[in-house]
């Protein structure tokens, strides 16, 4: 049984992926494309975080906020200016992968390459018998749990959400009741995107920030998405979870194994049940 | 008529004067291509060193560069992007010989040793680079396809000296861990792992996958396996997340260091957090704080004026010490061995020289191995120098001299 640290660190995985996942998952289920820059929309949400805390002295928590709201019209833009004029979901998965480069490129223009750190948010460790938990770390759950939460109101409770989740049914009956499936996909398209921003921003004092931190995160999240279903946003949270905890354990135990591993089971998910652990059918 | 003849003499002499002034002060231009990468996440090992090179060149020229006969030569530097990938360095290494006609290639640091060496050597450009896997018996390296190679920096080699020279300041150490991605990982490290068996240095190996930011399993390992030091392979962003989750996972009392210098103390302490950066070790080039090893005054004062000169165009001060082992050390070899060749041009010549030559560098004053190392001029003798971080400054360690492998 692996030690009480590893599950912890697996738990802060499975906070992150979720987080990223989810927002992946809410374009799709719209937009019926993959965002391919949702790690850059993440590397974009820790480099305003930085800046935000660092050149205007603005409190982290508020940081977090407005690079949500930043990287919302940011994500409404990139909709609007470029996935609406490009037709076929290929093309649009392609202008996504060259958005990589560009804002890798531009982040690197602007901001520099060298590694930056946000070490002064939140320093102290907390500290309970054999536990060790940084509060940098606490935060990203603290932070987790309220997203969630918030997503769940939203999408349960509001007329929004709820026209969100009716438009990822069915796009063409939603249509029919007056939901404007063009507004929608902004909207959805700007709530992916600020979740992806924000996920950086919380973890902006946790890992070096670079222009080039977004990949690994991406390719976790779609780890996590092809665990839990590609359509589903439940699939999103639960491959999430599991993929935090499997990635930590494997590690422990495989060390450097634990990438090919990881990989493996995606294949044999794919080959054995591949709508994913929770079904939901493929667009 | 006499006063014309006068005149026209004083004139002659005045120009002749000028001219040979001229001359003596324009000299050939020896081009030394250096191709790192520039761009990417290891894009700040090739450029943070950038301005102290061509200061420090710019230094060297102005203090007469170096003679071959009656000639006078200057280096000039060119630079190109390796993307620290195997294709990028084979590209660099095509642009920087056949483009910009470069004589020969130094300060290369980067893992694609085999596809820069291979345009260099079949251009029969000298290549000054590095050791890793790739140098060692075993490892792709032919000394017959390759003659114009020098390791003109043991990698390897001085891995294993950071060791040895980290557990002669720590000798009440319990066990060194070596950190390094999967992609380090090949023949050169069993050659570490015989002489550290040898050394009777206690150690444990972890690997863990490129990129990888989350350390909390690899560093519970180290814990399991008793280690209270880790050193790891180079890597920048795996010391500062070592050195910060371990801190954060209550071992404050651990080591943490990498090989390569420390780029800027302030960025592992903005990164890690000011209390677990502190006594981050790395690799050290302070060639002025130096206990073993002796290295020429000048050469040393040479260095701090490029220093000097860097810090006040940037406005803040350079405390970068790497770059101080590459290139100028490569370049004082390349000077020294055409010098004694005679010949500026002849790579035979040259590489003769260069093979068992003793050579005075910004590192001290060695001999190069001949042919005994892995078949090619290897630099012994210099110092595997460490540093660590106190307070918001890097400070000298301890040093340990280079030496061989089994």
């Amino acid at each position: 049984m692996p030690p009480a640290g590893i599950w912890i660190d697996g738990l802060i995985q499975s906070c992150i992926y979720m987080t990223m996942a989810f927002g992946m998952v809410l374009v799709f289920s719209i937009l019926g494309i993959l965002n391919w820059a949702h790690g850059q929309f993440y590397m974009l949400g820790a480099l305003i975080v930085y800046y935000t805390i660092t050149a205007a002295g603005i409190p982290f928590p508020l940081s977090i906020l407005i690079t949500g709201i930043i990287i919302a019209g940011l994500g409404i833009l990139v909709k609007k200016i470029i996935i609406d004029h490009i037709e076929g979901d290929l093309y649009v998965g392609v202008a996504t992968i060259s958005l990589i480069f560009f804002f890798e490129g531009g982040a690197s223009v602007l901001f520099g390459i060298e590694d930056k750190g946000l070490s002064i948010v939140l320093p102290g460790v907390l500290t309970l018998g054999p536990i060790s938990l940084s509060y940098q770390k606490l935060a990203v759950i603290i932070f987790t749990l309220m997203v969630m939460t918030a997503m769940y109101f939203v999408l349960n409770r509001t007329k929004v959400g709820l026209a969100i989740k009716a438009t990822a049914q069915q796009p063409d009956a939603a249509s029919l009741y007056g939901i404007s499936v063009e507004r929608l996909s902004l909207i959805v398209m700007g709530i992916g995107c600020a979740l992806a921003a924000m996920a950086g921003g919380i973890m902006a004092p946790v890992y070096p920030i670079s222009p080039f931190m977004g990949g690994i995160p991406m390719i976790m999240s779609l780890l996590a998405i092809v665990i839990g279903g590609i359509g589903s946003l439940t699939g999103a949270i639960i491959g999430g979870i599991i993929l935090g905890f499997l990635n930590s354990v494997i590690a422990y135990y495989l060390s450097y194994l634990s990438e090919v591993v990881l990989f493996l089971l995606v294949i044999f998910i794919l080959l054995v049940r591949p709508q994913g652990l929770f079904g939901a059918s493929l667009k | 008529m006499k006063k014309s003849y006068s005149i026209l003499t004083v004139l002659l002499i005045t120009v002749m004067a000028f001219g040979l002034a001229g001359a003596q002060t324009s000299p050939s231009i020896i081009k030394v291509g250096i191709s790192v990468p520039l761009s990417g996440p290891a894009g700040p090992w090739g450029t943070v060193p950038i301005p102290a090179y061509e200061a420090w060149v710019e230094l060297f020229n102005k203090d007469g560069g170096f003679k071959v006969g009656n000639k006078t030569y200057n280096f000039q530097l060119v630079f190109a992007d390796d993307k620290n990938s195997p294709e990028g360095g084979a590209a660099a290494a095509k642009k920087l010989i056949y483009e910009d006609k470069v004589n020969f290639i130094a300060g290369h640091w980067s893992w694609n040793f085999p596809s820069v060496s291979a345009v260099a050597n079949q251009a029969k450009v000298i290549y000054l680079g590095r050791t890793g896997n790739e140098a060692v018996p075993g490892g792709v390296y032919d000394p017959k396809k390759q003659p114009y190679t020098v390791f003109a920096n043991p990698s390897l080699e001085e891995f294993v000296s950071d060791i040895h020279a980290i557990v002669e300041v720590f000798p009440n150490y319990k066990r060194i861990g070596i950190s390094d991605s999967n992609l380090g990982k090949g023949i050169g490290w069993d050659y570490l792992d015989r002489d550290l068996d040898k050394a009777k240095i206690r150690y444990h190996h972890e690997w863990y996958p490129p990129g990888t930011q989350d350390y909390t399993p690899y560093i519970t390992r180290f814990n399991e396996a008793g280690c209270d030091i880790i050193y790891g392979g180079g890597d920048v962003l795996a010391a500062m997340m070592i050195a910060k989750q371990r801190w954060e996972m209550g071992f404050k009392t651990w080591k943490t260091g990498t090989s390569g210098a420390v780029l800027d103390p302030m960025m592992y302490i903005n990164v890690s957090g000011m209390e677990a950066s502190q006594g981050l070790m790395g690799q050290y080039f302070g060639i002025w704080d130096f206990k073993k090893t002796k290295v020429d005054p000048k050469k040393i004062q040479r260095v701090k004026d490029a220093m000097e000169i860097v810090s006040k165009k940037q406005g803040k001060s350079y405390t970068y010490t790497g770059w101080v082992g590459w290139l100028p050390h490569h370049l004082e070899i390349l000077a020294q061995a055409m010098e004694k060749a005679g010949t500026v041009d002849n790579p035979d010549a040259i590489m003769k020289v260069i093979r068992g030559g003793t050579f005075d560098t910004t590192l001290g004053k060695f001999t190069m191995s001949g042919a005994k190392t892995y078949g090619s001029p290897i630099v012994f003798g210099t110092p595997g120098a460490m540093s660590q971080i106190q307070g918001t400054k890097e400070v000298y360690l301890s040093e340990h001299p280079l030496t061989h492998l089994p």
